[in-house]
């Protein structure tokens, strides 16, 4: 009997490791004190300060989730929150040190700011190494920065935002976050602004035994858009590293936001990520993700329709081989009248990976005449592994349309058997069915990444139809 | 009075989305059960075994540790029904609510041997304006080549409680055809589990469900495919009007080994009033490759269309609305061959919408 063997994703680009090398490393471990070293390290203004115990405070009170993966080997006493790499910010390649430019060279992102980005931000470890914009965006008002540049100079706005979209009370990791956080990227976009070119911010973790608390906070005012792309990886250590960063998108009406992301955290990644947006009026807001890397992933990107007319769209991948346990989904709730949901979600679990498929569609009273629509399928190439779909349909109201479907399996004999009646070799069917699969997805992704999502899923055949 | 946390589903998710388990307050769960006399067991066959010779429940699931131990130590009705052959008449039986037997907690075993074959109708009602208490455990062994099917009646008014827990286990080839009618109870708790353990093993399950005024249904239902080839079909049909809440919990887990099998679950809900509620958790649980799971579940209120065309053939609003019920009942309801039955239940559909 053949059997489809999908290649693992070939890490050798990311786990290419720098030496251990910063200029500040805060010890391990979770304390007041490591938060005020941390503010001290960071300058922040005092009411950042004051934020930063409130939300420790918090996250000493509740709880680890009680469902999900096991994520009982996070140790927090194991795990160093902050590490300012050798550098500062940098608006030119040639300053950043050679050894982080190398790596990022290697990940494509300097190549990619050339060709197909408007502006570009690097993060190593904790902080921002780089960060640019092209001139025509500056003269529109666009702001593009680190998120510790807008605090200093734009108190007004961080403070209007800062955490009020994912407060720090949601769970046990926004908590953390919120005591820890550092480095990430700052975007407005002015009323009525096109951007038509995407920014692209990247994140990656070098330093072993820590973690990265990255903020990204974006506002796209009324009527302006936005594609913004957001990539980070690792390379692997023995030792859990942690991912615990925050993204909040403020999409005011009659704007649009695509937020895509490519998540291929190395194998020892506890990846316990955070991300929402607020929806106003005819906004809408489109998530595109795949999700590649990382030990655990518990990744829920959520969208609250608030406006009349708001949509969404979600649309994810999730590939999980050895040792990987992806729980991944979407939430959305609507809120006012006339919303629209859509949900895409596609995965592949092979080599005893799992998969969970998790969400929530929450379609309020007061959402009346509002429309959702999910779809998830999954996929198993063997029988080691796992593949869950655990969706809730909480519906508040008559007037509304709501349907959700999800489908499990292994390759359709069928579907092989026709292609081949076609004149296809049964290696070729069998790539073309997985490369169909993820087609829906790929074909949302930026070209690069379009591209290297398909070498991701190389295709190998062994035996013969038995 | 107690609060009450039940109908753990096999597998948790966030705490925040409300429907890992169902918390009841202010239940009256009675101390000590009073005698039940109002059963009426109607049979024919001289095929069938009937005693009361049950044996002490042991539920992988259920819908709690304090409900099953109450039907283990104080059940008032236990009935074993043993079947040895095919049989085509109907076993009926049936449990009467009223002032002088309010309280049932029954332990019902059925255990259908090689090759045997029956219809089991199980019915529960009451009369109006008294609070019953119903907690009754249903057992089920479909023994190799054995083709059952159970009809699961719940008439009970709405002021009482309802709580139910199934087991089936399935062996090779066995069949069985759970059909659930669930219109009664304030509070109607129903825990499902089939375990298909035996090779072609096949199990459906149709249920309809119908709400009104503040009435709550929480079902859990689980299906785990262990067996090669084994089939499950989990078909759910349901209408909410008032402030009627409904949650449903479907899992299918398709166990490794389980080669071949196939799962399909479907729920859709009718949404009669806006302040009615639905809240759905069907799950695909899978550790085996070679298997088809497919879950579709829809909410929606009743097609304008459709209900004007009714009304165009000189229907009223109410009369048109129970057209489109019952037709979305009719295919779940044509399970049920009893014409009286049949007939009672769809009396209770046209009068609970009235």
């Amino acid at each position: 009997m053949s059997k489809t063997q999908i290649n693992e994703i070939n890490r050798n680009i990311y786990d290419i490791k720098n030496k251990d090398e910063y200029e500040f490393k805060i010890k391990k471990g979770l304390t007041k004190e490591i938060i005020e070293e941390i503010s001290k390290q960071k300058d922040d203004p005092e009411w950042m300060k004051e934020f930063r115990l409130n939300a420790l405070e918090v996250y000493n009170k509740l709880e680890l989730p009680t469902w999900g993966p096991d994520i009982s080997e996070l140790d927090m006493n194991e795990i160093a929150t902050y590490v300012r790499p050798k550098t500062k910010l940098n608006n030119s390649w040639e300053d950043v040190p050679e050894d982080i430019k190398q790596t990022f060279d290697k990940l494509g992102i300097p190549e990619a700011e050339k060709k197909s980005l408007a502006g570009v931000g690097a993060q190593y470890d904790s902080e921002v190494v780089y960060h640019s914009m092209k001139e025509d965006l500056i003269k529109q008002g666009v702001i593009y920065t680190d998120m510790e540049t807008a605090v200093r100079e734009y108190p007004e706005l961080v403070k209007q935002y800062f955490m009020k979209c994912v407060p720090v009370y949601d769970h046990k990791f926004v908590a953390l976050h919120g005591a820890v956080w550092s480095g990430g990227s700052f975007v407005y976009v002015p009323k009525g602004v096109k951007v038509e070119v995407p920014l692209q911010s990247y994140f990656r973790l070098n330093s072993p035994e820590s973690g990265q608390f990255e903020h990204t906070l974006i506002i796209v005012e009324e009527g302006a858009s936005l594609h913004f792309i957001e990539g980070c990886s690792a390379p692997k250590y023995n030792k859990v590293n942690l991912h615990a960063g925050c993204v909040e998108l403020y999409v005011k009406d009659n704007a649009y936001l695509r937020y895509s992301t490519i998540e291929n955290w190395s194998k020892n990644m506890l990846n316990l990520n955070t991300k929402k947006a607020i929806v106003g009026k005819n906004a809408k807001m489109d998530w595109v993700t795949g999700s590649f890397g990382s030990k655990i992933s518990m990744l829920y990107p959520m969208s609250i329709l608030n406006g009349e007319g708001a949509k969404t769209e979600y649309t994810g991948i999730s590939f999980a081989g050895k040792g990987q346990n992806l729980d991944n989904g979407f939430k959305v709730i609507h809120n006012n009248k006339n919303t629209s949901s859509v949900v895409n979600a596609k995965s592949i679990s092979k080599n005893g990976g799992k998969c969970t498929y998790r969400s929530l569609v929450r379609i309020n009273e007061t959402a009346t005449n509002s429309k959702s629509s999910v779809s998830c399928e999954s996929l198993m190439l063997d029988d080691i592994s796992i593949s869950d779909t655990i969706p809730v349909n909480d519906i508040r109201t008559d007037e509304v349309e709501f349907s959700h479907e999800a489908k499990i399996g292994k390759i359709s004999d069928k579907a092989i058997f026709y292609l081949m009646s076609r004149g296809l070799s049964e290696e070729d069917a069998k790539a073309m069915i997985v490369r169909g699969f993820a087609y829906p997805i790929s074909k949302e992704l930026p070209v690069e990444y379009a591209v290297e999502m398909n070498n991701l899923i190389n295709l190998e055949l062994e035996g013969v139809i038995g | 009075m107690s609060n009450l946390k039940l109908n753990e589903t096999p597998v948790r998710t966030s705490k925040n989305f409300n429907i890992n388990n169902i918390k009841l307050e202010n239940v009256n769960i009675p101390k000590n059960i009073k005698e039940f006399h109002n059963t009426n067991i109607l049979t024919q066959s001289s095929k069938v075994k009937i005693d009361e010779n049950t044996s002490k429940c042991k539920l992988t699931y259920g819908l709690g540790e304090i409900l099953t131990n109450q039907v283990n130590e104080q059940a008032n009705k236990n009935l074993k029904i043993v079947i040895d052959n095919k049989i085509d008449e109907e076993i009926n039986v049936e449990f009467l609510f009223d002032n002088n037997n309010l309280e049932l907690t029954d332990n019902i075993e059925i255990i259908a041997n090689e090759n045997s074959k029956a219809t089991i109708i199980l019915k529960y009602t009451s009369n109006n304006n008294i609070e019953a208490f119903h907690n009754g455990i249903i057992r089920l062994n479909a023994k190799s080549g054995a083709d059952l099917n159970i009809i699961l009646v719940n008439l009970l008014n709405e002021k009482s409680n309802n709580f139910i827990a199934i087991q089936n286990a399935l062996e090779d080839n066995s069949k069985v055809n759970y059909t659930i009618i669930d219109f009664g109870g304030k509070n109607s708790i129903t825990n499902y589990y089939s375990n298909l353990i035996g090779n072609y093993s096949e199990n459906s399950l149709n249920t309809i469900y119908l709400g009104r005024e503040n009435q709550l249904f929480d079902l859990n239902y689980i299906g785990e495919l262990r067996g090669e080839k084994t089939k499950i079909n989990i078909e759910v049909q349901g209408a909410l009007k008032d402030n009627a809440k409904k949650h449903f919990k479907g899992t299918i887990d398709f166990k490794k080994g389980c080669k071949n099998a196939q799962g399909n679950e479907n729920e859709a809900c009718m949404l009669m009033s806006d302040t009615a509620k639905s809240l759905a958790l069907p799950m695909l649980l899978c550790s085996e490759e070679n298997v088809e799971g497919n879950h579709s579940t829809s909410t929606g209120k009743v097609g304008e269309k459709e209900l004007f065309y009714i009304m165009s053939r000189g229907f009223n609003v109410k009369e048109a609305m129970k057209l489109l019920v019952r037709a979305k009942f009719n295919k779940i309801l044509e399970n049920i061959k009893n014409e009286e039955l049949k007939n009672n239940i769809l009396y209770e559909i046209d009068n609970r919408l009235e």
